[in-house]
């Protein structure tokens, strides 16, 4: 997990971190570093941010006419006494309004286009990364945290767009614009409004600061919370067996209070800073009207002009319409800031499971246009058709530091049947991973057809081994698709498929097809079937090599008898390897290799191990003496 | 708890707290309308000349904001305050009635659902009492102040430009709805994408081995459009919402521009009216907006808390007993099933089973998947309901042994080892009564170490070291970074199945219980280290009575007594030789079943 939650990602360091993980990352609402990495997967869809910029300079135009339009109406028509004009006054900013909120609504549209297929696109990326890792990736990386990386991270990133709180770049921009015609009306004045500013300051620091505190305990608190809730119900009844019903109310309630608590900062700074804003915001304004009341009238005395009179009003009323829609957006800053700060904690995780790579290391000449390996079959001379079909020689593999195989040397001859036989942790499945590549070999050699594996493309080699692994996995979907697993195979051939391995008998009985619903994970299928459906899989593939993972799990007679049988037909002419536990079909292979503990201890036909009386002839003699199996 | 009483019921200890909330918060409307009124006299004093007033109207302005700053910001924090410390209650109370139900209760009820109630109901339900209460009031305060100040002003004008406030009430409250119908489409579908990504990295490895990774992507990408389609039609009602409310709140504006202005001119009312007018207009935009969404949130929470009263009064279906506890005993227990039956969905699990375990004896249970060896072992814990006079512990029928007594004398491991992200210490502890669920590391980062008193160092406990070496611990603790200390789960090191079943173990027999159960709790444990724990257990179980349920012959054939079930019955029973030398279902199982793993027959066979 170090690599996915590295020690030191941005914020202090400190001994508080340790132990922090995912959840307490803390991002700034603004990280430069992310945002350059976003871009790349915002870059594609410039042109609808071309778009939505240029309607934001509109919108902010039609937005900020208003307050001049209205102090003109007030300065001209309504103090000047003309009163036939209002009609088309009124119109005029029903114009505007209208003018303002038809492009806010497309600008709108448009960055959420922009987010959602940038969200898509990320997602997209996210599940090629997570396919593309190497089996070890799995074992390490709980499957929970990969599904909130792509779910629940990628909406709070997205919540960046969808709740609009990327709009804060154009309330900066709408703020400059305003600061500039507050400048150009009257500079004095708005020197005057913008003596408020540092107080402004300090308070939005004040409160961006508790807020960032604030919502790193709310977000490690819930997270302590609801992962504390949802561990004890899912152990119900361990908590209940071991009696922990009040203990377990009471550590809960520790957390739910520390829950409760990390609001009350958020609480407060919030309300504060909402009030206060507005309140400066009214400081402001009556700081306009004492200003301009004494500067803009006084020197012209009891000899003021009504037209003087009517300005000044005007240049009041614009003003506090300005000052109003200066502040409003620093009202909402909170609350933006709040989502802006989610999503950049979440991006944070994101890119940290895309900079955790493990690739697997794929034959560096794989390329889409390499034949198919039927047609590679064509030309023999690439192959040492004379040589064994696999073969192992030397093999090393630990998993981490415990060492798993020590030294393994196997043949397989074409078309021969070997057994594997050997106790749980013997090495036995852990040869099949090595030769399939799902984890890579430390030392020695593993070949097919003389080929190491490590030359021959993942794609190719995958499609020549063919795993039946006792643990079937279906698909939700059809019966069609998992037996297919979407390649083109006629009515015909899936038919005769499940016919061979005698899967039509078990579908009769349910008087069902090729259409047969099948729940996720193939619930609605018995342990039994799920196995004729991997044959019949494995028969459609038609591979070179057949691996079989002998199903332990004891079925009824019948489905037992059906399923040798569909062993029968896949094995029919292929090179075998069987990780057998079954008496008659260790007997019946061509040759039989006895590991322990990462080494292959014997190996050899039936009789010769018999005959041999090493731990093989033991371990048949203990079969036959307590089970007297016939077979 | 408040049962199924409104769920104002939570708020009635912090009642004060509200009241003052709104009290401030009629404080702050009043405040604010007076704020307006000095600054229509401002106005009106610059345009009568009257320079030599302004400064006072001003004073008053910037002393009724500063007042309108502090009332709103105490109305906030009072209410939004007890919103919290009421969420605390409930969801403390929810939590603690969960604990209380039946592991039957979780069969039927999806941990996913049951903690969707606990987090979103609840959540929604506070909402309806924070923001919900104070937007409501708000609202209510907001209207009744600016509109009784407008009427005073001029009936006509104010009349006539709050004409389009009811307009944006109802579609606000209109689109509301179909941002909260659109969002949860947008939820299920995430849901549906959840589903196929968790099936995509559990089958990983067929993924891989089968080449899929194409096949897979396809579905992937087509769910992953799916989901943005959803999302955006979702976009298109959000993103109306605020232009088409936007658009008609000014409509006020600019009846006051035709109607005030007109005024205006004829002298009915003066141009300071004319710009307090706009203010208080202003004023309104905000209440008329949030009236219709709090009217929404209302209607959620309200939906959200019928959900958790029918929770709430979801009862246990296993009644604990009033009457005296087990005596207090160090010897072992002995236990009588006579004719149990047990019946779940309408299936017999178990019919008509009766057997004794005599008191330091071990008793064997095996039979195949589904036979209902695991019904029988919770029978015995009472974790299912069972009918009464059916279990005996030391003469006692268990329906009327209060569940807790119960439950001390026995002790679990279960096959699936579950265990809590706290240190191993903790969790074997947790065996006899102590350790917790919060280790020490993690209640420092939630800064209230303080608090989470029993988070204290148990790596030293005998009693913890000791069911650590029985269980055959040693040499895995060895070599992890903190030993007995180190966290396991998600936050820690994740632990092999058979590490895992080690830890489980070693907390059942912390107990040092007189009666010990082990359901099939060494399965994922390799044969070598088996025997190990075999050998301990021995030990431990002797002055106790054991049942083991196990598929492997080195566990089971030293059993004093065997008893193998099938279809929920029990079939056979006696020692092992007896069964074999009996050639029944015993005998078959261990063929097919028993000799699967060959290394345990590795054993016998050397």
């Amino acid at each position: 997990m170090a690599a996915v939650a590295p020690a030191g990602p941005i914020g202090p360091v400190g001994p508080r971190r340790s132990g922090l993980e995912a959840e307490a990352v803390l991002g700034k609402a603004y990280d430069i570093r992310l945002m350059r990495r976003l871009a790349r997967y915002v870059r594609p869809h410039t042109a609808l941010l071309v778009g939505w910029v240029a309607l934001m300079g509109v919108r902010t135009s039609f937005e900020l006419a208003q307050p001049a339009f209205i102090a003109y109406v007030l300065q001209h028509h309504i103090l000047g006494g003309a009163i036939d004009v209002l009609p088309l006054d009124a119109l005029g900013y029903v114009g505007l309004v209208i003018g303002q909120n038809l492009t806010s609504f497309c600008e709108q549209w448009l960055v959420q286009l922009a987010g959602q297929r940038t969200m898509h696109d990320l997602r997209i990326s996210i599940f090629d990364h997570v396919l593309g890792q190497r089996a070890a990736f799995f074992d390490r990386i709980p499957v929970g945290r990969l599904m909130t990386r792509m779910t629940n991270d990628i909406e709070n990133l997205n919540e960046m767009f969808a709740q609009g709180a990327i709009t804060i770049i154009g309330d900066v921009l709408k703020a400059v614009a305003i600061m500039a015609i507050m400048l150009v009306w009257d500079r004095e004045l708005a020197l005057m409004t913008f003596v408020t500013l540092p107080l402004l300051f300090v308070i939005v620091e004040y409160a961006r600061r508790a807020m960032r505190t604030s919502f790193r305990q709310i977000r490690v608190r819930l997270a302590a919370m609801n992962g504390f809730a949802q561990e004890h119900l899912f152990g119900i009844r361990v908590v209940q067996l071991l009696g922990r019903g009040r203990i377990a109310q009471r550590e809960y309630n520790e957390i739910n209070a520390g829950h409760r608590d990390a609001y009350l900062l958020q609480i407060r700074a919030d309300a504060g800073m909402y009030a206060l804003v507005e309140a400066i915001g009214y400081i402001a304004i009556g700081g306009v009207m004492w200003w301009a009341a004494g500067h803009r009238l006084i020197p012209l005395g009891a000899g003021q002009s009504a037209t003087q009179t009517a300005a000044t009003i005007a240049l009041i009323v614009g003003f506090i319409e300005y000052i109003n829609r200066f502040f409003e957006p620093i009202r909402d800053l909170s609350a933006k800031y709040a989502v802006m700060q989610g999503a950049m904690a979440a991006s944070e995780r994101i890119f940290q499971l895309l900079d955790t790579d493990e690739r697997d290391g794929d034959a560096g000449d794989t390329d889409a246009t390499k034949p198919e390996w039927s047609e590679l079959g064509e030309g023999p001379t690439k192959r040492q058709l004379s040589g064994p079909a696999v073969e192992l020689a030397g093999v090393h593999f630990s998993y981490g530091a415990e060492p798993v195989l020590r030294g393994v040397d196997v043949r397989v001859i074409r078309g021969s049947t070997i057994a594997m036989v050997g106790a749980t942790g013997s090495g036995k499945s852990t040869v099949i991973k090595l030769l399939t590549r799902l984890y890579e070999r430390d030392r020695g050699a593993i070949r097919i057809d003389g080929v190491d594996v490590r030359d021959i493309p993942l794609a190719e080699l995958r499609r020549r081994i063919t795993v039946v692994s006792q643990d079937v996995i279906l698909f939700a979907g059809t019966l069609e698709d998992n037996i297919t697993l979407g390649k083109p195979y006629t009515r015909e051939q899936m038919e005769t498929a499940i016919r061979r391995v005698g899967l039509d008998r078990a579908l009769a009985r349910r008087g069902t097809g090729l259409d047969t619903r099948v729940a996720e994970r193939g619930a609605n299928f018995s342990a039994g079937e799920r196995q004729l459906v991997a044959f019949a899989r494995a028969l459609l593939r038609d591979p070179e090599i057949l691996v079989l993972d002998e199903a332990t799990a004891h079925v009824d007679p019948e489905a037992e008898e059906l399923i040798e049988k569909g062993v029968a037909e896949l094995m029919k002419g292929r090179t075998t390897l069987v990780i057998a536990h079954r008496l008659s079909t260790i007997r019946n292979a061509d040759l039989i290799v006895v590991m322990d503990k990462g080494q292959v201890i014997e190996q050899g036909k039936h009789d010769e191990l018999i005959a041999r009386g090493g731990f093989y002839a033991a371990l048949e003699r203990t079969f036959r003496r307590q089970t007297a199996d016939p077979a | 708890m408040a049962g199924a009483r409104s769920s104002l019921g939570y708020l009635k200890p912090y009642r004060r707290a509200v009241a003052g909330g709104v009290v401030m918060m009629v404080a702050t409307n009043l405040c604010s309308a007076g704020m307006l009124t000095y600054l229509g006299r401002g106005v009106q004093a610059v345009h009568d000349g009257r320079v030599s007033d302004v400064p006072r109207d001003v004073v008053m302005l910037i002393a009724f904001a500063a007042a309108t700053a502090v009332t709103r910001i105490l109305s906030r924090v009072w209410i939004f305050n007890a919103a919290r410390a009421a969420e605390y209650d409930l969801r403390s109370d929810l939590f603690g009635h969960l604990m209380t139900l039946s592991p039957g209760y979780y069969r039927d009820h999806p941990t996913g659902d049951v903690m969707s109630r606990l987090t979103n109901d609840v959540q929604t339900v506070r909402a309806m009492w924070g923001a919900g209460a104070v937007h409501l009031a708000n609202a209510i305060t907001a209207f009744g102040t600016v509109l009784t100040l407008m009427l005073m002003l001029d009936p006509t004008v104010a009349v006539l430009s709050i004409i389009p406030y009811p307009l944006i009430f109802v579609t606000g409250q209109a689109l509301s709805k179909r941002v909260y119908r659109t969002t949860r489409e947008v939820q299920a579908e995430l849901g549906t994408l959840s589903s196929r990504i968790q099936e995509d990295l559990g089958a990983i490895q067929v993924i891989k081995t089968y080449g899929l990774e194409e096949l897979r992507r396809k579905g992937f990408l087509a769910g992953s459009q799916r989901l943005l389609d959803k999302n955006m039609a979702a976009a298109l009602v959000r993103v109306q919402l605020g232009p088409i409310l936007n658009t008609l709140a000014p409509l006020g504006v600019a009846i006051l521009i035709l109607v005030g202005g007109r005024a205006v001119i004829h002298h009915d009312i003066g141009v300071g009216y004319y710009t307090e007018f706009g203010a208080l207009l202003g004023r309104l935009v905000w209440p008329t907006l949030t009236l219709g969404f709090m009217l929404a949130l209302v209607q959620r929470g309200r939906a959200s808390w019928s959900r958790l009263v029918e929770l709430q009064q979801t009862r246990t279906d296993l009644a604990d007993s009033s009457e005296p506890p087990l005596a207090a005993s160090a010897q072992p227990a002995r236990v009588e099933v006579r004719e149990l039956s047990v019946h779940i969905g309408g299936r017999a699990i178990l019919d008509r089973v009766s057997f004794e375990l005599a008191p330091g004896t071990v008793t064997a249970i095996v039979g195949r998947t589904g036979s209902g060896k695991s019904t029988l072992v919770e029978a015995l814990c009472r974790l299912i309901e069972i009918p009464p006079d059916a279990i005996f512990v030391d003469g006692r029928d268990i329906t009327r042994i209060p569940l807790a007594s119960l439950r001390a004398q026995i002790g679990y491991a279960p096959q699936e080892a579950f265990l809590f992200s706290t240190t191993i210490a903790d969790n074997i502890a947790m065996g006899y009564g102590g350790g917790t669920a919060i280790p020490a590391a993690r209640a420092r980062e939630l800064e209230r170490a303080g608090a989470i008193a029993a988070a204290i160092d148990l790596s030293g406990e005998p009693k913890v070291t000791a069911a650590a070496v029985a269980a055959g611990l040693t040499r895995d603790l060895a070599v992890m970074p903190d030993g007995l200390g180190t966290i396991v789960g998600e936050r820690g090191i994740t632990l092999s199945g058979g590490q895992r079943q080690r830890v489980a173990l070693a907390r059942g027999m912390a107990a040092m219980p007189r009666l010990l159960v082990l359901d099939d709790s060494l399965s994922s444990v390799d044969a070598e280290t088996e025997q190990l724990i075999l050998g301990h257990l021995r030990a431990v179980m002797s002055g106790r009575t054991a049942v083991l349920i196990s598929h492997r012959v080195a566990a089971i054939k030293d059993a004093d007594q065997i008893l193998v079930i099938d279809q929920g019955q029990i079939v056979e029973r006696g020692s092992h030789d007896e069964l074999i030398a009996a050639g029944g279902l015993y005998g078959e199982l261990y063929r097919t079943q028993l000799q699967s793993e060959l290394g345990v027959t590795r054993k016998e066979a050397v």
